[in-house]
């Protein structure tokens, strides 16, 4: 850190931003946004007449109210089911609790398709719109159960208590308190569930349901229609930004936590009384349901066996593909979202932030679409060089879920205090040697974290899987989408089953790591220290 | 060991002044503490020295070095030798005692000698294997000296070191703290926003007050002469009366007051006059006395802070510390006498004689 010169002020004390790491940082984001940029180019090049004529006719208002009344349902079916589970498993003395705390988030494992798959394959005749409803809220409501469940954990017990002595009822208390903390989680599940209901692909497919985005893929894949699928990207993209922008305003001011220092008190968990039979049947269908039917229908379908007309896939070099693909994307995501977490946690002032929050933009380009911008750069600007590669496959991964990286690495250095990278400084020790002796043994355990959510999402990718995959490399994904769409739902479930295994043991890594962050804060005798009233101010 | 001289610094977040203008100097080998109520800018004064921050003006030397003179002149942190204990030990988690202590030091071969050594100064040798969590909060906070004082600091930086201990162990790890840094000899800083502490541990003291140092003074002065009334109930609870200065006597509604030759106003001039609360005796009621009544009073065991009304004119409800035994009831008529020498202000115009606090 060198001088700065001699502005005055509000510049002079401030620290310079350190330079190899804005540098890095800003060329990570640019990176980041490039499928956006590309949507952009390739819009301008079809031109506003034909995008006109592709946006307002009949297909698109279909399209869009199937979409999004589809995303409406959904997302209120897991917010009701997501909070109550969570509230169930977390605040109340339902047997068996701590066995569906594991058993209810193990869904999230599971790709949505394959969800599809085990139904359609138990009840074939399924289809249409509450058939959509079904198996999208079963597979996804766990994204609101776990941010509220966590919320609820670390949520003060004693407001609750508070509210009772000022003479609220049990009711209100509930709503006000209770929910009220939760708030800002369910909302953050919801937003999630909303972005996954946009981008998904495989499980409409096999549903027959048409969306924006089945129809962006039969477009561009079997029509090859580039100009119409540009045009149907573009709404996708705008339904999905203005669910991000609903985030920021449903966030509100007040920061759900606790203000002060004080150990939280463990709840005492509300009492169901002669309703816990009924709880406990309701838990147990949710499990049945969600979990239950897909895994069994999947072992039901190995176990029965069958013949295929499609020739015989090595089910090993599919694992091995998967395996080699998800490990690379969570590297490079990984340590691409350390600088920008560190940047953005340590120098948080307005120009870091908002280069933080646009590498978020990313959040609302589904994964079609970024596979569809690199398709078209790639064969229109480049001759076709790097289509269908290993690294464009990375770079694609990479880039779609580097917002899920970031949010992990950056959550772990906000709870690695600044003043023990102080203190090391203090003792002599320079900069570099105190990020690898102090700052990332602390986030370690984030950087595990983002490497697992990055691993999990990339082995169950599907849909820009099947569009840049390189033509002899078959994946998990592949290879079962390649037997389901030819009815050989025999062959297809080994692939799922290990899809559904490979992703097990990362969501079990997850499950832990979310599990002991306040503990491991707090058990360390190191509390999480607030920023000093320095850092808060200059931020 | 070094000196450290702070000139003139100055220092905003946005639009608020925290420092104003801070001049301060720590003679090598004292222990000074800068004592400010909370928001008064000493962490942002203590973090400016160490390096974490930088001022906007002024300038900090220590020994013959300007390590920061808010423009092109700065030593970064990590070389400036300053052994730095912030609030809560902030000890590294992931590491175990001696390897905290061994943070700063060389691969040298004496590094576990010397690990060992310090442990030992700070009184928890066979602690080494341990890991920060399973220490109390004050053999966290001897490891985050230890480890600060294995760099062979040029001074020593305290952030309220004690501020998250109970009350209970709180005294007995200031004196450990104490012992141990008068044994390695190095100047000390500490920030605190206790009297006590500051009263109890330092050699000097300096009172940082809207950002600038409103004095610079050892504890018995500072306390037995602060340089205005503010100062005075910063330090302590004091009872300021009005009177009237004369020969190096106060004369107010408690009688003549010694001024023990520390000045104050001119003679003649209208003063106001602090008493400490254990200043005050209270005896039997004998003729000529002054007398009062007995309030109200909270006992502590070793002490009882007695309120006492007096119909006298001008003399508000004074606060008396008495030492040990029973303190008398609530409602008792009591003779007040004032020994040791008070201290006088001269009386600003408009200005009232300010009640006991």
């Amino acid at each position: 850190m060198s001088a700065t010169g001699a502005v005055r002020r509000h510049h002079a004390g401030r620290r310079p931003l350190p330079l190899l790491l804005t540098s890095v940082a800003v060329l990570v984001s640019l990176v980041v946004l490039l499928p956006l940029v590309f949507l952009v180019v390739q819009a301008v090049q079809v031109g506003w007449a034909q995008l006109h004529a592709l946006l307002f006719r009949g297909l698109t208002a279909t399209l869009i109210w199937n979409t999004v009344s589809l995303l409406v349902v959904v997302t209120a079916l897991c917010a009701v089911l997501g909070t109550s589970s969570a509230w169930f498993v977390e605040r109340t003395d339902l047997p068996y609790r701590r066995l569906f705390a594991i058993l209810v988030v193990i869904p999230l494992g599971i790709p949505d398709f394959v969800v599809s798959f085990g139904w359609r394959a138990i009840f074939p005749g399924i289809g249409g719109f509450w058939a959509a409803v079904l198996v999208m809220t079963l597979a996804v409501y766990p994204l609101v159960f776990l941010p509220v469940a966590a919320s609820l954990r670390s949520a003060d017990p004693a407001q609750e208590e508070v509210a009772r002595s000022l003479g609220l009822g049990r009711l209100r208390t509930f709503w006000t308190v209770t929910v009220g903390q939760a708030r800002s989680a369910i909302f953050g599940g919801c937003i999630l569930v909303g972005l996954v209901v946009l981008a998904e692909f495989g499980a409409f497919e096999i549903l027959g349901y048409q969306t924006l985005t089945t129809e962006i893929y039969n477009e561009f894949q079997v029509g090859f229609n580039e100009p119409a699928a540009c045009a149907l990207s573009l709404i996708l993209v705008l339904l999905g930004a203005m669910l991000l922008a609903s985030e920021g305003s449903v966030r509100g001011r007040g920061r759900v936590s606790r203000v002060g220092a004080g150990a939280a008190s463990r709840a005492r968990p509300a009492r169901l009384g002669r309703g816990s039979p009924l709880v406990l049947a309701g838990m147990a269908l949710l499990v049945v349901l969600a979990l239950g039917v897909p895994v069994g229908a999947i072992v039901y379908l190995i176990v029965q066996g069958g013949n295929s007309t499609l020739p015989p896939a090595s089910l090993f070099a599919a694992t091995a593909n998967t395996f080699g693909y998800s490990v690379a994307a969570g590297v490079v995501a990984t340590m691409a979202a350390l600088p920008i977490a560190l940047l953005s946690v340590r120098f948080s002032r307005r120009r870091v932030m908002t280069l933080e929050r646009s590498n978020m933009l990313v959040l609302a380009v589904p994964g079609l679409v970024i596979a569809l911008s690199f398709t078209y750069v790639t064969e229109h600007l480049l001759q076709g060089d790097f289509y269908q590669t290993n690294p464009l496959m990375v770079l694609t991964y990479a880039i779609m879920f580097f917002p899920l990286a970031v949010v992990a690495v950056r959550a772990a250095v906000a709870r690695s205090p600044v003043g023990l990278e102080e203190v090391a400084m203090s003792l002599g020790v320079r900069r570099r040697s105190v990020l690898s002796r102090v700052t990332l043994p602390l986030i370690g355990s984030g950087l595990a974290a983002a490497f697992a959510l990055v691993f999990l999402e990339t082995a169950t990718e599907l849909t820009a899987t099947l569009v840049l995959h390189p033509t002899n490399v078959q994946t998990l994904a592949t290879q079962f989408w390649a037997f389901e769409s030819n009815g050989s739902y025999s062959q297809a479930a080994p692939y799922a089953l290990v899809m559904v295994l490979i992703a097990a043991v990362p969501g079990y890594i997850l499950g832990r790591w979310f599990d002991r962050q306040p503990e491991r804060a707090a058990g360390a005798g190191v509390p999480l220290a607030a920023p000093a009233p320095g850092t808060l101010v200059a931020a | 060991m070094k000196d450290l001289s702070v000139t003139g610094v100055t220092k905003a977040f946005g639009p608020q002044d925290v420092l104003r203008g801070v001049d301060l100097a720590v003679p090598h080998g004292s222990f000074t503490a800068i004592l400010g109520a909370s928001g008064s800018g000493k962490t942002t004064l203590l973090r400016i020295v160490a390096g974490f921050e930088r001022p906007d003006e002024g300038e900090v030397r220590l020994g013959d070095e300007v390590v920061d003179d808010a423009g092109h002149r700065f030593v970064p942190c990590q070389h400036r030798r300053i052994g730095y204990v912030p609030q809560e030990g902030a000890l590294f988690p992931h590491l175990s005692v001696g390897r905290n202590v061994a943070f700063g030091l060389g691969r040298g071969p004496s590094r576990k000698e010397r690990v060992d050594e310090l442990l030992e100064l700070v009184g928890l040798s066979g602690f080494r294997r341990r890991y920060p969590h399973q220490l109390s909060g004050g053999q966290q906070q001897r490891v985050a000296l230890a480890r600060a004082l294995a760099i062979e600091p040029d001074i020593v930086l305290l952030d309220e070191p004690f501020a998250s201990l109970d009350a209970a162990l709180r005294a007995s790890v200031r004196a450990d703290v104490l012992d141990v840094l008068r044994l390695a000899g190095t100047t000390s800083i500490l920030v605190t926003h206790d009297q006590d502490e500051a009263l109890s541990m330092a050699d000097q003291v300096a009172v940082l007050r809207h950002g600038v140092i409103a004095q610079l003074d050892t504890p018995a002065a500072l306390y037995g002469h602060p340089e205005d009334p503010e100062l005075a109930r910063f330090l302590g609870e004091s009872n300021v009366l009005e009177g009237e200065v004369r020969d190096e006597v106060a004369l107010t509604a408690l009688g003549p007051l010694d001024l023990g030759g520390w000045g104050g106003p001119a003679a003649g001039g209208r003063a106001r006059v602090m008493v400490r609360p254990e200043q005050i005796a209270l005896g039997e009621v004998v003729d000529g006395s002054v007398e009062g009544t007995v309030a109200s009073y909270e006992y502590f065991g070793h002490d009882a802070v007695v309120r006492v009304r007096s119909g006298a004119e001008g003399l508000p409800e004074l606060v008396v510390r008495v030492a040990g035994g029973v303190p008398p009831e609530p409602g008792r008529r009591v003779g007040l006498s004032v020994r040791g020498p008070v201290v006088a202000w001269p009386m600003e115009p408009a200005e009232p004689a300010g009640s006991p606090e």
